[in-house]
């Protein structure tokens, strides 16, 4: 057994925050599966969300804004031994890496993406993010957002994820759960986690939340495409289910990749040249 | 002896593929070769030409005067008519357009034959080749060497058609009273390859033990991924064409990251969005190559032409303060070497390495000895400088601070440890930091990178001539090389020194100082293919040197060396090449005139697409009602 743990720093996010929760739930559920900080690949995205890199310990990179999947996907690709985990925020991921979130669903990359989504931009104090409802008043939108919400779950599904799902901060034991089935998918997992901003999000809060989530019943089925597309659009009338909302099992990117039979960065370096250059003769 | 050899046509009709094809001929025959294409932003439609020049001895630039034009349309004719003399033998097909003209003729009945056989466009270079070959005096058994490897896979059906298509080709010439001897052939002991820039860059990039390839297609960086895609199932790299530039450049530094050396390619609006990424290398101290190949912009610019116009963006580029390096080879020798050495530098100081290379170097093959390149790959050892999978630092710091500013690099994997590229500050632990004393160690320590490069791995610039001798100095960089050294051969009455950097940034003061006072009193002349004199510019700040005259170009054509030599033997003061270039008409001013007949040529090239397009249509529906 090693002697390191996954707590890092005590976290600077505002007391009754969100992230707490998260970060509790991401820790157990890595302790729970057997991991260790030696053991994993995270990747942050810049934001409140992307700020537990210095909480929460692994072999890790803090990288740009929007650009944690790309960088979890080189990681992966490189050492396909290292669980990797993306944890970013609804800006980072479905704003500014947008379309880096699209093409990791069609990938079907082994690594799951944890997002923080409370509807905010928080680190930046306040401004409007890609998941607000439409209307929602905020610094960069003082008469309400003109746009209407991303829907993570709907997109998720529609571009190919293998394993989609969606939390609530306020219930970490069910995120706990989610979070164990998310990291053991082999696949592109997505572990969408509804969340207050108690200092800038003032509609979205926990009692919104309460009010507004539901579990899935004990007998949904998850492997069907379509109904999976159903539940989603409930958000269209603020509606949020929590739990396993879509899984399939299919073969990861790496694995379609024949020269990664052995990791890329422990195999012996390729030294016979000659058959190349003689192309060009 | 220098044979310049050109075929013209429409894009579309195979014009690349015979030119690579005739390069090969001529190096199997005992020859040294340089090529080039001009090819419009069009798949099919434009004019496209290629031409090599054949010569006894090694070569490295085109040259002006054509002394073989093989016409396919009309076109290539009116188009470059100006560059040919009177002993030029001109192919042309008499069905298709008369010309009187002071040269050679050598008509070849193309339409005729193309009927008999019931061949499209396409398959008429072929023919067009091997008369080529029997003007030029060679053997017809090279170029059907050559197509028995090229068709190899397509059956003998296609091999034996082919074959009989070069047979036409080569006695229809013969019939012709020009005979030379310029591709006479001659026992080849050491065989020569053909290569372009980025075929150099991706066989160093396989030689430097690259094993993550990342790049978005974009011209003329595009065949590196093409090649490197190809090769990856048989040497084990791993090559993506990921959604975007970005995820292109974060990809890589996660690679990177994991311990796999990576690189990425693209142009100047891919580089654009990468450029934020290779700020996150500088402070996460993460290694990575980025081929950056150069074409014409600003913005979408002239995506299938060359300019040298990238240069100060890609050593300025990232946000913040850290330090870079840009290297810029001459040629595919030269593009080999610092390939190689590139991987080892990104290595051993941690950060973005780029290699700069243009449309022109990118795309124009050149001859060189395959011994030579294989001894380059093979006898290359691996320096991956402080990069190491065990440490024995307890705690780890990956961030330590060190007299070279260079810290441990731990891949990550080993037990018991962990830490983070964080593109925040950060501590030596790694963690983020905001405190004043740990910003300005960092700092420091990042930029102590740049002494320890000047000491340990840079390197002066290459002379070529006696600089001493010498009353010109010409002072240039990257794949202007060629054509200036092939000025230099011109320039016989003149002594002159070519400097020649390739290391091109950072520059150190003090040592660069030394060696232009040895220049003191000579005529200086700065060659570019850009309109800024962006080296001259960057070598300006680092060292103080100044160079007042200067020869640029930025029409989106490489320099020619007769541009130099005029240029040199024409007067002192500085002009930018199309004002100056008297002794030949100028091309720029050719090509404006000749927009107009492009425009009416438009209406032929439709009809003989369409021509074209039924016959196969004729040729399908024959099948299909059999």
């Amino acid at each position: 057994m090693s002697d390191i743990t996954f707590d890092g720093y005590a976290p600077t996010w505002c007391p009754g925050c969100g992230d707490w929760g998260i970060r509790v739930g991401i820790k157990t559920a890595l302790e729970q599966l057997g991991y260790d900080p030696s053991t994993i690949f995270l990747s942050f995205d810049i934001g409140c969300s992307g700020n537990m890199n210095d909480f929460l310990n692994g072999y890790a990179a803090h990288g740009l804004h929007g650009r944690a999947i790309p960088t979890a996907v080189g990681m992966k690709t490189a050492h396909h031994e290292m669980k990797t985990i993306v944890i970013g925020g609804d800006g980072g991921i479905y704003g500014e890496g947008g379309n880096h979130f699209i093409h990791a669903c069609r990938g079907n990359h082994d690594i799951t993406v944890i997002v923080h989504d409370n509807m905010v931009y928080g680190l930046t104090t306040g401004q409007v993010a890609p998941t607000a409802k439409q209307g929602f008043k905020s610094k960069s939108t003082p008469r309400g957002i003109i746009e209407i919400p991303v829907n993570p779950l709907a997109l998720a599904i529609s571009q190919g994820a293998t394993f989609v799902s969606q939390g609530f901060a306020g219930d970490v034991r069910s995120l706990i759960e989610i979070m164990k089935a998310a990291i053991s998918h082999k696949g592109f997992s997505l572990v969408n986690i509804l969340q207050p901003c108690v200092t800038f999000n003032k509609i979205n809060t926990y009692q919104y939340f309460l009010k507004n989530t539901h579990k899935l019943k004990e007998d949904y089925k998850p492997n069907d495409k379509k109904m999976a597309l159903m539940k989603s659009m409930e958000v269209l009338e603020e509606k949020f289910p929590i739990g396993i909302l879509y899984k399939e099992d299919k073969a990861a990117y790496h694995e379609r990749i024949p020269q990664l039979e052995t990791p890329l960065v422990s195999r012996q370096r390729y030294a016979d040249f000659e058959p190349f250059t003689s192309e060009f003769v | 002896m220098k044979f310049n050899w050109k075929i013209g046509g429409e894009a579309g009709f195979g014009i690349m593929t015979s030119g690579l094809v005739f390069s090969k001929i001529a190096t199997r025959s005992g020859y040294h070769i340089f090529d080039y294409a001009e090819y419009p932003s069009l798949i099919r439609g434009g004019h496209n030409t290629y031409e090599v020049v054949v010569s006894n001895d090694e070569i490295t630039a085109q040259k002006w005067e054509i002394d073989l034009l093989v016409c396919l349309n009309k076109e290539t004719f009116d188009l470059h008519k100006y560059r040919i003399h009177e002993k030029t033998i001109v192919i042309f097909d008499p069905e298709v357009f008369e010309f009187e003209y002071p040269c050679v003729k050598a008509p070849i009945g193309f339409t005729k034959i193309k009927k008999e056989e019931k061949i499209d466009q396409m398959m008429v270079n072929t023919i067009a080749v091997g008369a080529s070959i029997a003007v030029l005096g060679g053997e017809l058994s090279v170029f059907e060497n050559i197509i028995h490897q090229q068709f190899d896979k397509k059956g003998a059906e296609v091999i034996n058609f082919n074959l009989k298509l070069a047979k036409i080709g080569f006695e229809e010439a013969k019939k012709s009273t020009v005979q030379l001897d310029i591709l006479k052939k001659k026992d080849v002991t050491q065989p020569k390859m053909v290569v372009t820039g980025n075929e150099a860059f991706s066989l160093a990039t396989m030689g430097a033990d690259c094993r993550y390839y990342a790049a978005y297609p974009m011209t003329p960086a595009s065949s590196v991924l093409q090649i490197l895609a190809a090769w990856q199932y048989k040497n084990k790299m791993v090559v993506r064409h990921p959604e975007d530039e970005i995820s292109v450049i974060n990809s890589a530094l996660g690679a990177s990251y994991a311990g796999a050396r990576s690189a990425v390619g693209t142009s100047g609006g891919g580089f654009a969005l990468m450029v934020e990424g290779i700020s996150y290398a500088g402070i996460a101290e993460i290694p990575i190559v980025v081929f950056l190949s150069m074409r014409p912009g600003p913005a979408t610019g002239m995506p299938t032409w060359t300019e040298q116009g990238d240069l100060l963006f890609a050593t300025h580029a990232g946000h913040g303060e850290f330090q870079i390096i840009v290297l810029a080879p001459g040629d595919p020798e030269e593009m080999v070497d610092l390939t190689l050495k590139a991987f080892d530098l990104a290595d051993i100081y941690q950060t973005a390495v780029i290699v700069v290379s243009d449309k022109f170097l990118s795309e124009s093959h050149k001859s060189v000895m395959k011994e030579e390149i294989d001894k380059k790959l093979q006898n290359h050892t691996i320096d991956r400088g402080k990069i190491t999978i065990d440490t024995r630092q307890s705690p780890y710091l990956r961030y330590k601070h060190e007299d070279d500013g260079i810290s441990e690099m731990l891949i990550p994997g080993k037990k018991g440890v962990y830490y983070q590229a964080n593109s925040y500050e950060h501590g030596e632990d790694s963690h983020t930091t905001e405190n004043s004393e740990e910003r300005i160690k960092q700092v420091d320590k990042r930029n102590t990178k740049t002494q320890t490069y000047f000491k340990n791995h840079f390197v002066q610039p290459k002379i070529f001539g006696e600089l001493k001798e010498a009353s010109i100095v010409i002072i240039s960089w990257g794949a202007n090389k060629g054509p200036i050294i092939e000025a230099q051969k011109m320039l016989t009455n003149q002594k002159t020194a070519y400097i020649h950097f390739t290391h091109v940034y950072p520059i150190p003061q003090e040592p660069i100082k030394q060696l232009f006072s040895r220049c003191d009193g000579k005529r200086m002349i700065l060659v570019e293919n850009n309109s800024h004199g962006q080296f001259g510019q960057l070598l300006r700040m680092q060292t103080g040197i100044e160079i007042k005259e200067k020869l640029l170009k930025y029409d989106g054509r490489p320099i020619w060396p007769e541009e130099i030599r005029n240029y040199i033997t024409g007067g002192s003061s500085s002009k930018k090449t199309h004002e100056r270039f008297n002794g030949i008409k100028s091309k720029v001013q050719d090509d404006i005139n000749t927009n107009e007949r492009i425009k009416v040529n438009k209406e032929n090239i439709k009809t003989q697409q369409e021509e074209d397009i039924l016959y196969k249509l004729e040729k399908f529906a024959a099948v299909t009602n059999n």
